[in-house]
């Protein structure tokens, strides 16, 4: 997928962790292009199934963060 | 249009353009060096030479300044372009060796080592420079000598005076060899500075053309006309060319607009103060002393230090840091800022347990000061915190620092508690510098005839306290007095709640109604989805390779139209936006673009408007998550844009179209306590035109106020209360409920049901809104013998004595009082933030009685905020003597037939001191009243101290989380009359917010429950903080649960620990995610 070959989804919360993603855009801060966010709207939307399932899609690590 | 062969594909470009323009629009890369979009191109550098055929033979031309023409053939991959570019790249090298730009060029093209004789130059003679400083209007600088001798210089290569040092030759110079140093040294007699940042607090410099920060609103740039190049010069003008919107006009004026008001509301803010007069300090002379806005910005993620605290002299990590308070603040002899900015120890404290946050526990943080002052709501409780961490409290004002020259350590000298003389050094200081009116506003303040105050500041009563001494002019935040931010908030709604009660009666007269366009049905289509790719200029499109991102789209399943656009949310595309969806017949729509926190509003703006329900609509970020933060790998960028685009149109395909449900807003506001912050509310929402009913569980309204005496302002109170109560009695629009209380709440926002109990007869009471205005008491001591004698008593009992006018207070001989009396203890680990300014009050009072008094106050440290300062300066004029008793150390008191013995260790002196008093008052607590049975009805918290807990401590101190239900005065915090009234005009107006709008919209996003599939194991019921779902009463699903969707907010804790899966979350459901999660494993190629 990128140069390291690895695969990282993350949950975002959609009131602090997105954007806080969207801030380090801003910021311009960079970073490697190997993580691919969900926004959800609360981490207590995440359900285990969530986390579960992208390991079984093939995804190296999964973050949740909110 | 000239039609030509690029790479033996067919293009198109208008006539007069250059090879290279045509190649860029076509995406086909050529490289260059001394290209600039802006400027008139002047082929030096030759690496964009490309292959031309002109029908009859080929050569080599310059791609950056040869015109186009019909049918020429250009070749811009060929070997012998490549070996041509990788002479001169070799050229080039050996000229300047040293400069990576070449170093990285050489590497790409292979070449290890260059065949010619290596120099040690650094400029590549490009001449861009040189053409900009034309553009710029100036031509301080050309080439100069022949042949080898050819460089860059100033004419007869001395410091030039035309030469504005506004550094446009350095910032295009490819290679680095014009720097702002060599424009210092070479080119100026002008001393060049960077222009400073105000956002950065002089921290870093600025482009004249900017946005003043990350967050601004609007986000968009403005030119700063005093530094600007096409403003001294009339020339360049660079940004207009490189806009691709047009967007940049030069000839705009300023223009003086008129706007009709009804209502004014002042909120200018305050300036920090600027302690570059004490010479004492070294602020001006040091830069390892700063400000603590400086400090700030030092400690931001975003700020010019990324967070990572270093000084600035060496960016040194420093180990020892202090703050000095009260810089600019409580000082007359040097400065004329007698009052206290109130908010600069807090800020103190807050930097120095971040500051220990961001270099850790080894940093050692010591903090100067005179009186601690954290008096706002849990301040005591991080003071607290603080001193667990290590942090250092050192009471002292410091007097000196000297700088260290050689290692940039800063030696103070200070007096410490017990009298001895100490040095210290320290790696950096920071002056918490106070809060003051600038003199603009000072000026403007004159222009609106509007009383200043001695500090200053708008003058106000404690009675209208937001209200200026003009009609219909009102003041918010720290023009009305140094404030933190939850004050501010507070007064900001105060101001408009009573701007809206003048206005009431012209309430939505100027409101235009949009026109509302029927929504298409497209339950059980097929999804046709189109995707729409934003370059966002060139913030996406600078990296992201948009082009292929649209393409890659095209090929995805459902979707049947796809397009890039320059900037999405500009108005004329969000028009075409909408012809495309209708003309297509799209049923969902991805937009790629940049946050959907910021623009998905306008995006599903633009949906309603082609017809379809707003929630078919997904929008994922490939600039702020993608182009912005990979911009030195574009491939890697383009794959995850791909995958971003993916994952949105798997999820999009799922979505249905939502609805949102519509409330009436029951158009009657429930007040629950007559004190006075619950009875300002009740009036204000009474002027703003709605019923109010005022619920009072006793047979009094006024609540504490009846006790107190007057204000810090000297105002009475009693008079005060007494018209307010009468304004409340006469307005029709209160329903005064006296002696009742509230027995049971129903229903939710907008639609509540309250029962109300007075002498055993119950009635019930229909209300959209409630406004929590419970207030509390005053703490019984059992300390310092009271109760025991006659003699102790609190200082609401010392009001009682001032208001009946007790004949024995004018012949008191001594008069002690005893602060934090059950305030700041562990039981009660909070300040109780009046009783500094009560005590001082009543001392000044005691004294204005019978000068000759001796009085006394005991404290742990005065906190008398503000514009209060002044009493605390009056009273230790008037003779008030302040001996101050540490927690551990605290007075102690006996009662004698004839005296009162106070014994207590006196602060200078260290030594115990007796007084013999004939009158001891202790400023007693203010205990919340800690209703929980109210706190369930409502479904709101209280903190463990027994106070509510506000929505949001600082953002939305006047509300609960609980939609429709607000709060204000003591059951918030204790705070003064000012305050209270403040905070109950507060809570009215935001309460106004949603009556005003009659009805109210849930949102679509709200989880839904499958009764078929509930259990009715009942965690949902459990769990919700917001009490949305319910076991269902009635009904075919009787003991199932349901979900309120006016209560709901969409969180999808519920749907996450449903362990029968019958809970959907609508736009975030289950299989949706996982549409998202699935498409994530499929490779973009």
């Amino acid at each position: 997928m990128t140069e390291n070959n690895i695969k990282i989804v993350a949950f975002l919360c959609n009131w602090c962790s997105y954007g806080a993603a969207d801030l380090a855009g801003v910021s311009r801060m960079q970073y490697p292009a190997d993580v691919r966010a969900i926004r959800i709207p609360c981490t207590g939307r995440l359900s285990p199934k969530f986390i579960l399932s992208a390991l079984r899609e093939g995804c190296d690590a999964v973050w949740v963060s909110g | 249009m000239v039609t030509f062969k690029l790479n033996g594909k067919q293009v198109q470009g208008e006539d007069g353009q250059y090879i290279i323009h045509v190649a860029e629009k076509y995406g086909v890369e050529i490289p260059t060096l001394c290209h600039h979009k802006a400027l008139e191109p002047a082929g030096m550098c030759r690496i964009c030479t490309v292959e031309l055929f002109d029908g009859r033979r080929t050569k080599f031309v310059t791609a950056c300044n040869y015109p186009i023409w019909e049918g020429m053939e250009v070749k811009t991959d060929t070997d012998a372009v490549h070996q041509g570019r990788k002479l001169i790249v070799e050229m080039l090298y050996a000229r300047c060796p040293e400069v990576p730009l070449l170093q990285k060029l050489a590497k790409q093209y292979k070449i290890k080592a260059p065949r010619f004789k290596k120099e040690d130059d650094t400029c590549i003679l490009c001449g861009l420079c040189v053409r900009m400083c034309e553009k710029m209007g100036n031509a301080a600088i050309s080439f100069a000598g022949r042949g080898t001798e050819m460089r860059i210089d100033t004419p007869f290569g001395i410091q030039s005076d035309v030469c504005m040092a506004c550094g446009a030759c350095a910032s295009v110079c490819p290679t680095g060899h014009i720097t702002l140093a060599k424009i210092k040294e070479e080119f100026t007699k002008t001393h060049p500075s960077l222009i400073p940042s105000e956002y950065e607090m002089g921290l870093q410099g600025r482009k004249p053309v900017y946005v003043p920060y990350a967050q601004a609103v609007p986000n968009t740039p403005a030119i700063d006309r005093s530094v600007c190049m096409h403003f001294k010069t009339g020339g360049c003008k660079v940004c207009a060319e490189v806009c691709q919107m047009d967007a940049i006009d030069h000839m705009m004026k300023d223009e003086v607009v008129d706007i009709d008001a009804g209502a004014v509301v002042l909120s200018p803010g305050f300036e920090p103060f600027d302690p570059s007069k004490f010479d004492n300090y070294g602020y001006a002379s040091h830069p390892n002393v700063m400000t603590a806005m400086e400090f700030e910005r030092i400690l931001s993620a975003s700020g010019p230090t990324g967070g990572h605290l270093t000084r600035m002299s060496d960016h040194k990590e420093p180990k020892k840091v202090a703050w000095f308070q009260c810089v600019g603040s409580r000082d007359q002899n040097r400065c004329d800022n007698k009052y206290c900015s109130s908010v600069c120890c807090m800020y103190a404290l807050k930097e120095a347990v971040i500051a220990k946050e961001h270099a850790g526990d080894d940093l050692e943080c010591a903090i100067f000061y005179m009186d601690m002052r954290t008096h706002g709501k849990d301040f005591e409780r991080y003071y607290n915190r603080a001193k667990d961490q290590g942090i250092r409290f050192e009471r002292s004002r410091v007097h000196t620092v000297v700088p260290q020259d050689v290692t940039g350590d800063l030696k103070i000298t200070y007096t410490n508690e017990a009298g001895k003389n100490i040095n210290e050094t320290f790696d950096m200081i920071v002056l918490s510098v106070g809060l003051e009116i600038s003199p603009e506003i000072i000026d403007m303040a004159k222009k609106l005839g509007i009383e200043l105050t001695d500090g200053n500041f708008a003058k106000t009563s404690s009675f209208a306290p937001v209200e200026t001494n003009r009609k219909g002019v009102f003041v918010a935040g720290a023009f009305q007095g140094p404030k933190d931010i939850p004050q501010s908030v507070v007064d900001s709604s105060a101001a408009a709640g009573e701007a809206g009660a003048m206005l009431a009666t012209v309430r939505n007269t100027l409101t235009r109604v949009p026109e509302e366009i029927p929504e298409t049905n497209i339950v059980g289509e097929r999804p046709r989805i189109g995707v729409f790719v934003c370059k966002c200029g060139t913030n996406i499109a600078g990296v992201v390779n948009v082009p292929e991102v649209r393409d890659y789209a095209a090929d995805l399943p459902y979707v049947e139209y796809c397009s890039d656009n320059l900037y999405s949310c500009s108005q004329d595309t969000q028009e075409t936006m909408t012809q495309i969806i209708k003309a297509n017949k799209l049923n969902r729509i991805v937009v790629a673009a940049c946050t959907p926190k910021t623009h998905e509003p306008l995006f599903q703006e633009t949906l309603i408007n082609a017809g379809l329900n707003k929630y078919l609509f997904e929008m994922t970020n490939i600039r702020n998550h993608a182009s912005w933060v990979h911009k030195d790998a574009p491939e890697l960028a383009t794959q995850k844009a791909k995958d971003l685009v993916r994952m949105a149109v798997s999820k999009v395909a799922l979505m249905e179209p939502l609805d949102e449900a519509e409330l009436q807003v029951k158009p009657v506001a429930m007040v629950i306590g007559g004190g006075i912050s619950g009875m300002v509310s009740a009036k204000n929402l009474a002027e703003q035109g709605y019923e109010v009913h005022l619920i009072e569980k006793d047979k009094v309204l006024g609540g504490q106020a009846n006790n107190l005496y007057q204000t810090f302002q000297d105002e009475n109170i009693a008079q005060k209360l007494g018209s307010l109560i009468k304004d409340v009695q006469e307005n029709d629009r209160v329903n005064i409920h006296m002696e009742t209380t509230l027995e049971n709440v129903d229903g939710f926002v907008g639609n509540f049901t309250s029962e109300l109990k007075k002498d055993e007869s119950s009635t019930t009471l229909a209300h959209g809104v409630a406004v929590i205005a419970t207030g509390a008491h005053g703490y019984t001591p059992d300390e310092y013998c009271y109760g025991k004698d006659d003699r102790v008593i609190t200082s609401l009992d010392l009001d009682k004595k001032f208001m009946e006018k007790d004949t024995v207070l004018p012949s008191l001989q001594t008069a002690v009082f005893i602060q934090c009396v059950g305030s700041r203890e562990p039981e009660r680990p909070y300040c109780s933030r009046v009783c500094c300014t009560h005590s001082i009050d009543n001392a000044l009072e005691l004294k204005t009685l019978n000068p000759d008094m001796n009085v006394f106050i005991l404290y742990r440290d005065i906190r008398t905020y503000g514009e209060r300062e002044y009493k605390y300066q009056q009273a230790r004029e008037a003779g008030v003597i302040f001996i101050r008793y540490s927690v551990d150390q605290k007075p102690m008191v006996e009662v004698s037939d004839t005296k009162l013995l106070i014994t207590v260790t006196d602060h200078v002196l260290g030594v115990p001191v007796q007084i013999d008093a004939d009158l001891l008052t202790l400023a007693t607590a203010i205990v919340p009243n800690k209703d929980e049975k109210l706190a369930n009805f409502f479904k709101v918290p209280l903190n463990e101290d027994g106070f509510f807990v506000e929505r949001h401590a600082k953002l939305g101190p006047s509300e609960f989380a609980t939609d429709g239900v607000f709060l204000c005065g003591l059951a918030h915090y204790p705070k003064p009359i000012d305050e209270a009234i403040a905070h109950g005009q507060a809570a009215a107006s935001r309460a106004v917010t949603l009556l005003a709008k009659e009805t109210v919209h849930t949102s679509g996003n709200v989880a839904k429950i499958d009764p078929m599939k509930c259990s009715a194991c009942g965690v949902c019921v459990s769990i919700c903080p917001y009490s949305a779902p319910a076991f269902e009463t009635q009904g075919r699903f009787e003991g199932k649960a349901g979900i309120n969707p006016v209560l709901c907010k969409g969180c999808g804790l519920c749907v996450a620990s449903c362990r029968s899966g019958a809970i959907h979350l609508k736009g975030f459901d289950t299989n949706q995610i996982l549409a998202q999660i699935f498409a994530l494993n499929e490779e973009a190629v």
